[in-house]
C-alpha cells in the first residue's frame, strides 16, 4: 500500500480545517479506503473531539516520536467505520515537540499501511504548519469567502508552491448563497479569480456542522445535510471520480440549499 | 572659444567662454556644428555662458546659428547674469541646472525584470530597475522597483516605484484595486468608491503629489468594459 499524503491547511484559523479533515477522512473511509487522520496541531488538538474519539486516547504522536510507544499504538480506530483511524497529538506540548524530519518519517511509515493519510495542519505559517506539510505530497487549502481568509490562503498557497506540493486544491467553505447573490459575500468565482488554483469543492454554510462537531459525529455520514453531501463529493473527487459541482452561487432559486432541499427532501 | 563636454545621463555641456569676443560667435558656431555633426542631432545639451550677459539679438543668433541647425535639444541655458536669467525666464527657456535623474542611472544598472506569474500574498520582489508583472499582484504581495512598474493584471498588493526617491517613476496597472501606491518618497491613496477603482490607470508624481489617471483605452478594448461591469455588480 502506498498512501497519498494530503495536508489540510488554510493559514487563517477557524475556517474549517479540522472539520474538513474529519469529514473527508470519514467520507473516504466510507468509500472503502483505509484512511488515517493525523492531528498536526500540537498543543491545540481538536481533531479527536470533532471525530468523537477523545475518550479513547492513550498514546499520542508525541509519545511515539519520543519513543514511549510504537507509532501503531497511537492509532485510534473509529467507532463507526472500521477502516478509519486517527492519530491524536499532545495537548500538553507545543509545536516545538515535533520536527519536519520526524513528520516526514511518520508519513513514510504511514504510507505503507494506508490508502490516504490526511494531516490536519494548525493555523499560521510557522513551524507547526511547516511540520504538518513537510511529509505531504498534496495539499487541500480551506478558505471561507472572506477577504481576510482569502489573503491568508493566498499566502499559504505561495508557501506550499515553494515546498513543491502538488496538486494544491481549494475548498471554499461556509458559502451563504443568498449573501453571495445579494453581493454581500465573495462568490466562489471571486475567490478563484484571486487564488488561481484548482477548485475541489464548495461547502455551504450549514448549522448542522456545529451540532455534529459538538457531538463528534462527522457530517459526512449524514444523508441530508448539505455540507455533508459537499464533503462526500469532495472525497469522491480526491479519489479521482468526476463529480459535477453543485451550482452554489449562480442559482436564482435559493442556491444549493434550495436545490438540495428540492432534490433530496422534495420541497 | 566654445567647448563641448560630456555629462551624466549622456547629456552634453556646451561651454561658451566668457572672454570670447561677440564677433567670433558665428565662426565658433560653425566649428561646433562641424565637430558635432554625428552626435549633436537629438542630443541633450546644457548651454553654459558663465557670467556672460546675453542680449535678445544674441539669443536669437544662438537659436538660428547653433541650436536649430545642429538639431540639438537644449536642457538648460546657464548664465550667472541676473538680467539675462530674467530675460531667459520671460521667454520661457529653462535656466536651472538639470539634476541627474536617479531613474536613468538605476534603469541602466538593473535593466527590466519581467515576471510571468502572479505574486501571492507575502511574496516580495525588489529590483533595481523597471518591473513588469505579467499577472496579478495579490493582496499582501509587494513589488519594489527603482524604476517604473507595469502590472498587466490586477493590483491588490503594494507597489513602490522609484524606491530610491525617483519621482519620475510611474506605475501602470491593468486593473487598479489597491488602496495605496508609492512613488519615490510620496504615497498616494485611493478609495474603493473612486472612479479609478478597477480601471486601467497610470499613477505618477506631478509637482510633489501623486496623481492617478485613466490609461487611454482604445475602442476595441472590450475587456475594460467587462472589468467595469464586474466591479459594479
Amino acid at each position: 500500500m502506498t498512501a497519498r499524503v494530503i495536508v489540510v491547511t488554510s493559514g487563517k484559523g477557524g475556517v474549517g480545517k479540522t472539520t474538513a479533515t474529519a469529514n473527508l477522512a470519514t467520507a473516504l473511509a466510507n468509500m472503502g479506503k483505509k484512511v488515517v487522520a493525523v492531528d498536526g496541531d500540537v498543543g491545540l488538538r481538536n481533531l479527536d473531539v470533532i471525530m468523537g474519539l477523545e475518550n479513547r486516547i492513550v498514546y499520542t504522536l508525541i509519545d511515539a516520536l519520543e519513543g514511549t510507544c510504537r507509532l501503531n499504538q497511537t492509532f485510534i480506530r473509529d467507532k463507526r467505520i472500521e477502516n478509519l483511524f486517527m492519530i491524536p497529538t499532545a495537548q500538553s506540548r507545543t509545536k516545538d515537540a515535533v520536527t519536519a524530519e520526524q513528520m516526514i518519517d511518520v508519513c513514510d511509515e504511514l504510507r505503507k499501511e494506508f490508502d490516504y493519510v490526511l494531516i490536519d495542519s494548525p493555523a499560521g505559517i510557522e513551524a507547526g504548519f511547516r511540520n504538518s506539510a513537510a511529509g505531504a505530497d498534496e495539499a487541500l487549502v480551506v478558505t471561507t469567502p472572506e477577504v481576510s481568509a482569502v489573503r491568508d490562503a493566498d499566502r499559504i498557497i505561495g508557501l506550499l508552491e515553494s515546498m513543491d506540493k502538488s496538486p494544491i486544491r481549494l475548498i471554499v467553505n461556509r458559502i451563504r448563497p443568498r449573501m453571495v447573490k445579494k453581493g454581500d459575500m465573495l462568490g466562489v468565482s471571486d475567490v478563484l479569480d484571486i487564488l488561481a488554483i484548482e477548485l475541489i469543492g464548495m461547502v455551504p454554510d450549514d448549522e448542522a456542522v456545529v451540532t455534529s462537531s459538538n457531538k463528534g459525529e462527522p457530517l459526512a455520514l449524514s444523508q441530508s445535510a448539505p455540507a455533508g453531501i459537499a464533503f462526500r463529493n469532495i472525497a469522491s473527487r480526491i479519489a479521482g471520480a468526476d463529480v459535477p459541482f453543485m451550482d452554489l452561487e449562480m442559482s436564482d432559486s435559493g442556491g444549493l440549499f434550495g436545490k438540495i432541499r428540492r432534490a433530496i427532501l422534495g420541497h | 572659444m566654445i567647448k563641448l563636454k560630456g555629462m551624466y545621463d549622456s547629456m552634453l555641456r556646451c561651454i561658451i567662454s566668457e572672454d570670447m569676443d561677440a564677433t567670433d560667435f558665428s565662426k565658433e558656431f560653425d566649428e561646433v556644428r562641424g565637430q558635432g555633426k554625428r552626435f549633436l542631432p537629438g542630443a541633450k545639451v546644457v548651454l553654459d555662458f558663465g557670467a556672460r550677459p546675453l542680449s535678445e539679438g544674441l539669443i536669437l543668433n544662438i537659436m538660428t546659428d547653433l541650436v536649430w541647425p545642429a538639431g540639438m535639444y537644449v536642457a538648460a541655458w546657464i548664465t550667472y547674469d541676473a538680467a539675462t536669467q530674467d530675460l531667459l525666464k520671460r521667454i520661457g527657456l529653462p535656466t536651472s541646472e538639470p539634476s541627474p535623474s536617479a531613474r536613468a542611472n538605476e534603469s541602466a544598472k538593473g535593466g527590466s525584470l519581467l515576471l510571468q506569474r502572479s505574486l501571492r500574498s507575502g511574496q516580495r520582489v525588489e529590483h533595481a530597475g523597471d518591473v513588469i508583472v505579467a499577472g496579478h499582484i495579490n493582496d499582501g504581495a509587494e513589488v519594489l522597483a527603482a524604476g517604473h512598474v507595469t502590472v498587466l493584471g490586477r493590483l491588490n498588493g503594494l507597489v513602490h516605484a522609484g524606491y530610491n526617491g525617483d519621482e519620475t517613476a510611474s506605475v501602470v496597472v491593468r486593473s487598479m484595486e489597491a488602496r495605496q501606491v508609492r512613488i519615490g518618497t510620496k504615497i498616494g491613496s485611493l478609495d474603493r468608491d473612486e472612479r479609478w477603482w478597477g480601471k486601467m490607470v497610470i499613477v505618477r508624481v506631478n509637482e510633489g503629489s501623486v496623481f492617478i489617471d485613466y490609461w487611454p483605452v482604445i475602442k476595441s478594448d472590450s475587456r475594460d468594459e467587462s472589468a467595469g461591469a464586474r466591479s459594479a455588480d
